[in-house]
């Protein structure tokens, strides 16, 4: 919630013309998460992530320089979205072992570092060669994350 | 082993493909920025899922224990392949707890490892524990996949009721052939001084009574008492409980038979065993201690089933119920099946004593005005019950839980001392 929070107020504070309803769209993002973590509905996350991206492509309408915040910004949705999931499936009723703990933090850490790098020299490749659009960004995003998965997939056997 | 995906999957495929192809038509790279964190975490998430190949293994330290004993269980884990979150719970059934330990339990083994977790379980109540089934739920590092499996093992557990001290217990009016610790009434050989008669061709001197023959100018012989053993019943009526949480009457009668079972076998009686109810068990009397572990674990099984069909005594075979046996009836009383079955040994002409263990303590009494005078009315009826019984010469002594049971074996002595014998 509070990643999530955060996102809403860059949204909030970033000054475009749709800064306000953008920051509305997440506020009910907000919502709809908190309401999922409440009623232990994972079916609202994927939802709440939605809107609260909605409402930051609103607060960017008009504007047509790319945003470098969008990496983070990107980054915070994944970190929300993952901490809200472990809030649903978390049972008290079962002892987690703390090695267990550990080790969650640390890959859900990697997990968003790596989102954030990759984020990053997606937003540069994107500023260097702005020409070549946003299909082939998307490919190439598409491409590395394969690459990624390739590697572990070669490093888990 | 079951495999499925969790929300999390479809929802960051979702997302994935939202952000990608909203991006393309709105071509604008943020949005490419926040589709792909879900693009990676869907990658490296799907790329890092194993199945599992896990071994689970539970193992009691004691297959065997006494009710509040505390028996340790060992649970073995072992993985082939690593499981990065691993779940575990073993059901355990009612009756039997946790007292240390973690039951369920997260955890994570590397391939090849082998984990043993120590449980230290409370059998709280007696009976026929099955443990299990096991059940085992593994993730993937990002928690996108699940595989889940119900381990086979289930190991059994046998808890012993917990038996009370008795001083004395209620002697039986007749005795059998058989020497044992109960003083017959009839004229034999013993220790026990009975009377003095004439003496007749074939006593032997030892019994002479010098001084009586010295009194009377003729031989007079001491006559004794034989020590012989007794044929107990022990009758526990399972047609019906009143239950109040965690204990019941059941409970306490499968206590008060496995104490009286321990100390008429501890004098060398023959102990037999009815459990009346919706199933029907019996054991035929016999002596010693393995005749006592068969009444204890026979007593193990006993559950109340509910049953519609009206059983009568002539369901018992003959053999279970020997004549001039002294028949003990542990019985709330809830039901007309166990009451009419007990007036009709009582009319058989057996040694009959009913401990009426109280459901009254179970029921507590309705606040409202017609529901108390309905309870009212029930507990007359089973006072006028008791008395039908007495009626009947049947020694009847009401049970409630917080009364010892030597108390209640003291109450039925004093009736049977001065109760006159009654035929219905």
């Amino acid at each position: 919630m509070a990643a999530l929070g955060a996102s809403i107020a860059y949204v909030a504070t970033s000054g475009g013309r749709f800064a306000d309803p953008g920051a509305g769209l997440g506020a009910i993002g907000l919502g709809l998460l908190v309401l999922g973590l409440v009623l232990r509905w994972p079916a609202t996350i994927p939802w709440s992530i939605l809107l609260v991206g909605g409402g930051y492509l609103l607060s960017r309408e008009g504007n047509d320089v790319v945003d470098g915040w969008a990496a983070a910004f990107g980054a915070l949705l994944l970190l929300a979205a993952e901490l809200a999931s472990w809030s649903i499936e978390h049972d008290a009723r079962i002892g987690a072992e703390r090695s267990l703990t550990l080790r969650r933090l640390a890959t859900l850490g990697a997990l968003v570092v790596a989102a954030l790098l990759v984020n990053f020299m997606l937003l540069a490749t994107a500023g260097v060669a702005a020409s070549s659009g946003v299909l082939l960004a998307a490919v190439g995003v598409a491409a590395a994350v394969g690459a990624v998965a390739v590697v572990l997939r070669l490093l888990r056997a | 082993m079951t495999r499925w995906a969790t929300p999390k999957l479809a929802g960051y495929a979702g997302l994935s493909a939202a952000g990608l192809l909203s991006a393309l038509v709105f071509a604008r790279p943020e949005l490419v920025a926040l589709t792909a964190p879900f693009l990676l975490a869907l990658a490296a998430g799907l790329a890092l899922a194993t199945p599992p190949r896990l071994r689970i293994l539970v193992e009691l330290d004691e297959d065997r224990a006494l009710e509040g004993d505390e028996v340790g269980a060992r649970i073995i884990l072992e993985s082939s392949t690593a499981v990065d979150r691993l779940d575990f719970y073993l059901r355990l059934p009612d009756g039997i707890e946790v007292r240390d330990g973690k039951n369920p339990v997260s955890l994570h083994l590397a391939p090849g490892e082998r984990r043993e977790l120590e449980l230290s379980l409370g059998a709280a109540r007696w009976g026929g524990h099955v443990l299990g089934p096991a059940y085992a739920r593994a993730r993937d590092p990002l928690g996108l996949l699940v595989w889940e499996t119900v381990a086979a093992t289930r190991p059994e557990l046998r808890v012993y009721p917990r038996e009370d001290v008795l001083r004395r217990v209620l002697q039986p009016r007749e005795t059998q052939v058989f020497s044992g610790n109960e003083v017959s009434r009839h004229k034999g050989e013993g220790i026990e001084f009975a009377d003095i008669r004439p003496w007749a061709a074939g006593d032997p001197l030892k019994r002479v009574n010098w001084r009586a023959s010295a009194r009377r100018n003729e031989l007079w012989v001491n006559e004794s008492h034989p020590e012989r053993n007794t044929d107990v019943i022990l009758f526990v009526d399972s047609f019906a409980e009143a239950r109040s949480g965690d204990e019941g009457t059941l409970d306490l009668a499968v206590r008060a038979t496995a104490t009286l079972a321990n100390a008429y076998v501890g004098r060398r009686d023959r102990v037999g065993l009815i459990a009346f109810g919706g199933i029907l068990r019996w054991l035929v009397p016999g002596m010693g201690t393995v005749q006592l572990y068969r009444i204890v674990d026979a007593l193990l099984d006993t559950q109340v089933v509910l049953s519609y069909y009206w059983k009568e005594i002539d369901v018992i075979p003959r053999r279970t119920l020997p004549p001039n046996a002294m028949v003990i009836a542990l019985s709330p009383l809830l039901d007309g099946r166990s009451v009419g079955a007990l007036l009709d040994l009582r009319a058989r002409g057996y040694d009959l004593t009913v401990i009426d263990v109280s459901p009254v303590p179970f029921t507590p009494r309705p606040a409202s005005g017609l529901d108390s005078v309905a309870y009212d009315i029930w507990t007359l009826r089973r006072d006028a019950l008791r008395h039908r019984l007495q009626s009947a010469g049947v020694a009847v002594a009401e049970w409630r839980d917080d009364t010892p049971l030597q108390a209640v074996l003291e109450e039925v002595r004093e009736f049977r001392r001065y109760a006159r014998h009654a035929r219905v």
